[in-house]
């Protein structure tokens, strides 16, 4: 089995979504997250706070990054186990996130075993 | 949240009109503006925190702690910058006065105390209709835009209007502003009566009924039930609206069509809705008030009670809308509704006379449905000719594509 972490891209401001369409958003997800549990496919999911910052290079220097609103930015991830890349592709299909034109990226994290 | 893990239907929407109510007793009206904003916002927080871990233990505590702890902090910031207003607030809210979970009761009534509020007569009746949505009912900007087919900057000024007035006649929410919430609920039932319509009407936009509306309306005026006096006709409302409710899925078709009352399937009425709708008449006609929603709803209940179309009890449905125009003389729709019965009870030519004597008046809203009544009595009475050109003539009034259709598809069926 192995590890693999799904990043979520999304814009930062939701303001536009009503009450029942965070409803409908939330729902959606749980009953995801229930079913990938039941088939033993979900280790561990986060949501990211909007806000956060970039550190550049030797100087160090300090900016805010692209998390201005309306900017599209990693709002979470997930780690997913599956036994390839194949398989957690099909595995992130499945997320309701893309209903909502939201972007999913799939990357396998590599372990020491796997050198 | 029921046994499956599921939040039950329109649960934010409905604890978005809670958190506001409960935060708004503690906090005071002059917060409105900041109470909204720390609302939204939890709900922005629920979904992200939701959406990936699942949802907490208990949804509605979790909600309220969250609202309230955020709101707290929106004054805080506000407080540093200055308001002596803003500090006090700061301080009954860090003295933790109400715990985060208020009773449902306490809840209540909040909430039908912010709802007299939001009808307050100092605001016009379709800002009383768009404040009540965006407060109680967590409708943002687009999707009141949309519910009652409003430019979105319109309504976010009316928004911004209406809560400055409400700001400036500082309404109290606590118990001492109950007797004021009594007195004040007729007029919560015109405008919850007038927000089921809006709802109603949608029908005949392309997009067929907004449920939500309808629901909304129905949700608040069983809110309202246990302040308002029997002279408000709470009951009646309900039960009128429970009626009309039951009708919906017969009155489009699948493919939006609008469906007249004659050709309705009436299977499709939901019997659930029509026993509730009997139930709250009952109540109605225990109070003893015979108002217009208690007539109202007694015609829509003997429409409800007829299995077919041909079954229907014009006698008694005309004897109500004579009592309806004697509430309303100078409506020309109960009028116009009246002659529709009344050529249904004592047949078509027993009404064409009056209907030709109904002066043309454009501001009326009427004139198209006059021409309508016109075509489909003349089409009865076997008159094609007079029938043809009230139909031409319905059909150049027509507002929306779906009332087009249906006159086109009756001038077809003149000739066949």
């Amino acid at each position: 089995m192995k590890e693999f972490l799904m990043l979520i891209r999304e814009e930062s401001n939701y303001g536009e979504l009503s009450a029942e369409e965070m409803q409908a958003c939330i729902e959606k997800h749980y009953r995801w997250v229930e079913t990938l549990k039941q088939k033993g496919q979900y280790k561990e999911a986060q949501p990211l706070d909007a806000g956060g910052a970039y550190i550049r290079g030797k100087q160090k220097i300090v900016s805010d990054g692209p998390f201005l609103e309306g900017k599209e930015c990693v709002s979470g991830y997930y780690i997913l186990l599956a036994d390839s890349l194949e398989e957690a592709i099909e595995i992130a299909k499945g997320n309701p996130d893309l209903d909502w034109d939201r972007t999913v990226e799939i990357r396998e994290i590599m372990t020491m075993e796997d050198a | 949240m029921d046994a499956t893990g599921q939040l039950v239907a329109h649960f934010f929407r409905q604890h978005s009109g809670k958190m506001v109510a409960s935060l708004a007793r503690v906090f005071g009206m002059a917060q409105l503006d900041n109470i909204l904003d720390a609302v939204q916002d939890t709900f922005e927080t629920a979904m992200s925190h939701w959406r990936y871990n699942g949802m907490p233990a208990d949804p509605p505590a979790w909600l309220s702690r969250v609202a309230r702890n955020k709101l707290i902090n929106i004054i805080n910031r506000a407080a540093r910058q200055t308001t002596i207003e803003a500090m006090e607030a700061s301080i009954v809210a860090a003295q933790g006065e109400t715990p985060p979970v208020v009773e449902d009761e306490e809840a209540a009534d909040s909430q039908v105390q912010l709802l007299v509020a939001c009808c307050h007569p100092a605001l016009g009746e379709r800002d009383r209709i768009l404040t009540t949505l965006h407060v109680l009912c967590g409708f943002g900007v687009p999707e009141l835009a949309n519910a009652l087919r409003l430019n979105r900057e319109v309504v976010k000024k009316a928004l911004q209007r209406s809560k400055s007035t409400l700001r400036r006649v500082n309404i109290q929410l606590d118990p001492r502003a109950a007797k004021h919430a009594a007195e004040n609920s007729a007029t919560v039932c015109t405008i919850l009566y007038l927000m089921f319509n809006e709802g109603y009407k949608a029908t005949r936009d392309a997009k067929g009924i907004n449920m939500d509306l309808c629901y909304e309306a129905m949700r608040l005026a069983k809110l309202l039930r246990p302040i308002a006096p029997p002279a408000a006709e709470v009951d009646a409302l309900l039960a009128l609206m429970f009626f009309h409710s039951a009708r919906f899925p017969a009155r489009i078709m699948a493919y939006g069509e609008w469906v007249p009352l004659a050709e309705q399937d009436r299977r499709l009425w939901d019997r659930r809705l029509i026993a509730e709708g009997f139930h709250y008449l009952e109540c109605a006609k225990r109070s003893g008030c015979a108002g217009k929603y208690y007539l109202e709803s007694l015609i829509a209940s003997l429409h409800c009670a007829a299995r077919h179309f041909a079954e229907t009890d014009w006698k008694a449905i005309l004897g109500l809308y004579r009592l309806l125009e004697g509430l309303e003389p100078s409506s020309v729709l109960i009028r116009l509704n009246r002659l529709v019965a009344e050529s249904y009870a004592a047949g078509p030519l027993a009404v064409i006379t009056e209907l030709e004597a109904i002066p043309y008046d454009a501001d009326s809203g009427t004139v198209f449905l006059l021409q309508a009544v016109k075509a489909h009595v003349y089409q009865r009475a076997g008159s094609t000719a007079q029938a043809h050109i009230a139909y031409r003539a319905a059909l150049s009034l027509a507002q929306n594509p779906l009332d087009a259709q249906y006159i086109q598809k009756q001038l077809n069926t003149l000739y066949t």
